[in-house]
């Protein structure tokens, strides 16, 4: 009984002079002893010392997972933002440097002689060279990012591989193509036979390939995507729950205090909770903001950018086509077929129940898209740009879709021209449509500008939410650790004096 | 006294632990929504799968007398499901004809379908499809001595087989405004009969159903492909980490040459041209 004293200082008394020599000697004595027995939890300053590092303990536990989380905070940031994403949106660059490589080869052909025809065979050929080199670049890329994934290495592997042999055919067709000196779109058999054999390679094979290399770096993406999230999520639980705890115990010590030293209230550790609890509601009101931002930039930005390139790469793939149809006749109805397959891959109108042939695919786009009004529930067409359509809302972006739509429906305007004049009979006519007049590349230039003022809305859009998401971070390797040192020197500073009462 | 004292404290105590636990239950209650729900169950993770395939169509989806399927389409189910990790042991395959695919799977009584599933822009407003796993075309079979007919728009005045609930003969004389004169059949198989007892002069669908249909029979394939049908891999819509391991096991498939392996094994002897370079796939959403 005496060797746990009961002091109960009471109000106006707790002052060092009410303290009694024999109780402090005989507590002493018995320190060791009860230390073992546990009885020193029953002792008042035990028990405040036990309040106090409870209080420490959850304020350290608040510091960790506050750290954890605001570095998994910043590799999501990493991954999206800075490495992966840009990344894999460049690997879109291989696809549609291919596709455009091989459109160039068609061109040459085609025009035959007559060197000055379209862009012309000079501009064709520094063009060919330029996608060359932009697809050795795109494939570097993509083999970083295949890292240590065996498949994707060996995709990456075969792309090259392919392209080597691509480019010895194309020397063989253009070797050809050079000693016929045909005129325009009247290309001898075995002209003809000899680029067969190189598009095939590059359509069949090497092509989609390529676009699997950006869906699966894009699949990594979204992967890393949402386990950051996860962890960010979950991480921003645990902020609160650990700052829940903290302050439990916190007013659990103040309560304490109060009763034990009739005291109404202890300055310190009330400065000690509000700052728990501004700690934990700032840190939990940034996890949440950070992941908004992370949000942004993954669904309106990589995303958007992802669809959007794709629906670059198959649109110049599509034109390419048309060149395809007027070279090789004897093939101009699987040309035909590809080229409508891609034009619904980019735009796809509703068309009832009429057959899916290119004619009716016209009218259906005519129809459709021009009764179309950006921020629309209802989005009377499917594809790239009706995806695009449907996230979308009045503003910048709509304003650079509506014009990306029109200048579509020119292009389509030109294909459909063309398609007429060969449909008479006047293959002449229809090379002029596509080639001697500027109108179907101009148009076709035009479309690929909207296309490129629709990306970089997104690509702002990307830039900006990962500049919040940083924003939002900056300060916050400091703040952690000097919030937790600086409640923790409250909580002592609240129980000293208390202590010192027993001294 | 220090009951009381002891008590006193204890109250004290208890009501900041009511207190911290509301906090705790309401900055809980705050997250959880954030939690979870951001990605479905995934047929990936799943121990045991359901597979829908066809039942009649010869050398793609067939079952056989004692209730087991055998095919192309079975054979790629069970390479897929073998790269996710289920073993054949615990695999269910069950017939899913081309009206039930979609609801079948949005109910989840199949969690996939590998059944010659066109994809369309329309069916992936309803259904994630990974794959393709092949691209079939829609070619002609035709009589071996019908040397006169080449492409599809030589079978103009010809009579073309047309299957009931089959849009293969519109893609002729609808899409491609060939005048042909489409003969109703029940069946494929009854429109190579047809075609050998010479009511017919072509029967015009996939080329891989064709192939399946024409083994064993006398004919010739012309080899003019006119569209691409890219069979996908139907999953429930949305599941995006199914959909991803679905195309890395095709990839896998084609690598190593399995894919090659097997449209031999199944369509070697049709005269068809195949194809054994990866598909270009349609991308997970």
């Amino acid at each position: 009984m005496t060797r746990t004293p009961s002091h109960r200082p009471t109000v106006g008394t707790s002052t060092s002079a009410s303290r009694s020599p024999a109780g402090t000697a005989s507590r002493r004595e018995g320190r060791p002893a009860t230390f073992v027995r546990g009885e020193w939890l029953r002792t008042i300053p035990g028990r405040i010392g036990t309040h106090v590092a409870l209080c420490l303990a959850a304020i350290g536990a608040l510091l960790g997972v506050l750290t954890v989380t605001v570095g998994n905070a910043r590799d999501s940031v990493e991954t999206i933002g800075r490495d992966a994403g840009p990344q894999v949106v460049a690997t879109g660059t291989l696809y549609f440097a291919l596709s455009d490589m091989d459109a160039q080869v068609a061109n040459i052909l085609l025009i035959g002689r007559e060197h000055r025809l379209g862009l012309g065979y000079d501009e064709s050929l520094r063009l060919y060279e330029r996608r060359r080199a932009e697809a050795d670049a795109a494939a570097v890329m993509a083999a970083q990012l295949a890292g240590r994934d065996p498949a994707l290495r060996r995709t990456v592997q075969d792309v090259l591989d392919g392209l080597g042999k691509y480019e010895r055919l194309v020397g063989q067709a253009m070797k050809l193509d050079e000693q016929a000196a045909h005129e325009p779109g009247r290309l001898p058999p075995d002209v003809v036979e000899a680029y067969r054999e190189a598009t095939d390679l590059m359509r069949l094979q090497i092509l989609p390939k390529a676009y699997n290399i950006t869906l699966d770096t894009g699949a990594r993406v979204r992967q890393s995507y949402e386990t950051e999230r996860s962890a960010v999520l979950a991480g921003r639980t645990w902020v609160a729950v650990t700052g829940a705890i903290a302050l439990l115990f916190l007013v659990a010590t103040q309560l304490y205090l109060a009763r034990t030293f009739r005291r109404v209230l202890n300055p310190a550790l009330v400065l000690a909770t509000l700052g728990t609890l501004a700690l934990t509601a700032v840190a939990a009101g940034l996890l949440t903001a950070h992941v908004g931002h992370i949000r942004t930039a993954k669904e309106d930005g990589f995303d958007s950018v992802l669809q959007l390139s794709r629906a670059r790469a198959i649109s110049h793939s599509a034109f390419g086509d048309e060149s395809r149809y007027l070279l090789d006749p004897g093939r101009a109805d699987t040309y035909e077929q590809t080229y409508l397959d891609k034009s619904l891959s980019v735009v796809y109108p509703d068309m009832g129940d009429k057959p899916v042939n290119l004619e009716n695919y016209h009218i259906g786009l005519e129809q459709k898209v021009r009764a179309y009004e950006p921020g629309r529930e209802d989005v009377p067409f499917l594809g790239f740009l009706g995806d695009e359509a449907r996230r979308m809302e009045k503003g910048r972006a709509a304003d650079a879709l509506a014009r990306t739509l029109d200048a579509y429906r020119a292009v389509q305007r030109n294909d459909a021209l063309m398609r007429r004049y060969v449909a008479a009979g006047n293959r002449a006519g229809a090379i002029d449509v596509r080639y001697r007049t500027a109108m179907a590349i101009h148009d076709f230039g035009a479309y690929d500008q909207a296309l490129g003022t629709l990306t970089d809305v997104h690509q702002d859009a990307f830039d900006e939410a990962i500049d919040d998401a940083n924003d939002g971070l900056r300060g916050w390797t400091a703040v952690p650790a000097a919030g937790a040192a600086a409640i923790a020197l409250l909580i002592l500073a609240g129980a000293r004096p208390r202590l010192a009462e027993f001294r | 006294m220090r009951a009381t004292s002891r008590a006193t404290s204890r109250a004290g105590a208890g009501a900041g632990v009511r207190a911290a636990a509301a906090v705790v239950v309401a900055a809980a209650g705050l997250t959880a929504c954030g939690l979870g729900g951001s990605e479905e169950e995934s047929m990936a993770g799943k121990d045991s799968l359901v597979i829908g395939v066809k039942e009649d169509q010869p050398a793609l989806g067939v079952k056989r007398p004692d209730g087991t399927y055998e095919g192309f389409d079975v054979d790629v189910a069970v390479y897929i499901a073998g790269k996710l990790g289920i073993p054949r042991s615990r695999l269910t395959f069950r017939t899913t004809n081309s009206s039930v695919r979609e609801d079948a799977l949005a109910s989840g009584t199949v969690d996939m379908i590998v059944a010659t599933y066109s994809i369309t822009a329309g069916r992936k407003t309803k259904v994630t499809f990974a794959g393709p796993y092949y691209v079939a075309h829609q070619d002609t079979f035709v009589r071996a001595d019908a040397t006169a007919i080449n492409d599809v728009r030589d079978l103009k005045g010809k009579r073309i087989c047309e299957v009931t609930g089959s849009n293969s003969w519109r893609r002729v004389i609808e899409e491609r405004k060939v005048a042909a004169t489409p003969v109703t059949v029940n069946t494929y198989g009854a429109c190579m009969d047809a075609l050998a007892a010479g009511r017919l002069d072509a029967v015009s669908t996939d080329d891989l159903i064709l192939a399946g249909f024409a083994a064993g029979r006398p004919g010739r394939m012309i080899n003019a492909p006119f569209t691409d049908e890219k069979y996908g891999v139907g999953l429930k819509k949305g599941d995006l980490k199914g959909c991803e391991e679905v195309n890395r096991a095709i990839t896998a498939m084609y690598q190593d040459g399995t894919a090659g392996r097997l449209l031999l094994k199944w369509f070697g002897g049709s005269g068809l041209k195949l194809t054994t370079s990866v598909p270009q796939f349609e991308g997970c959403n």
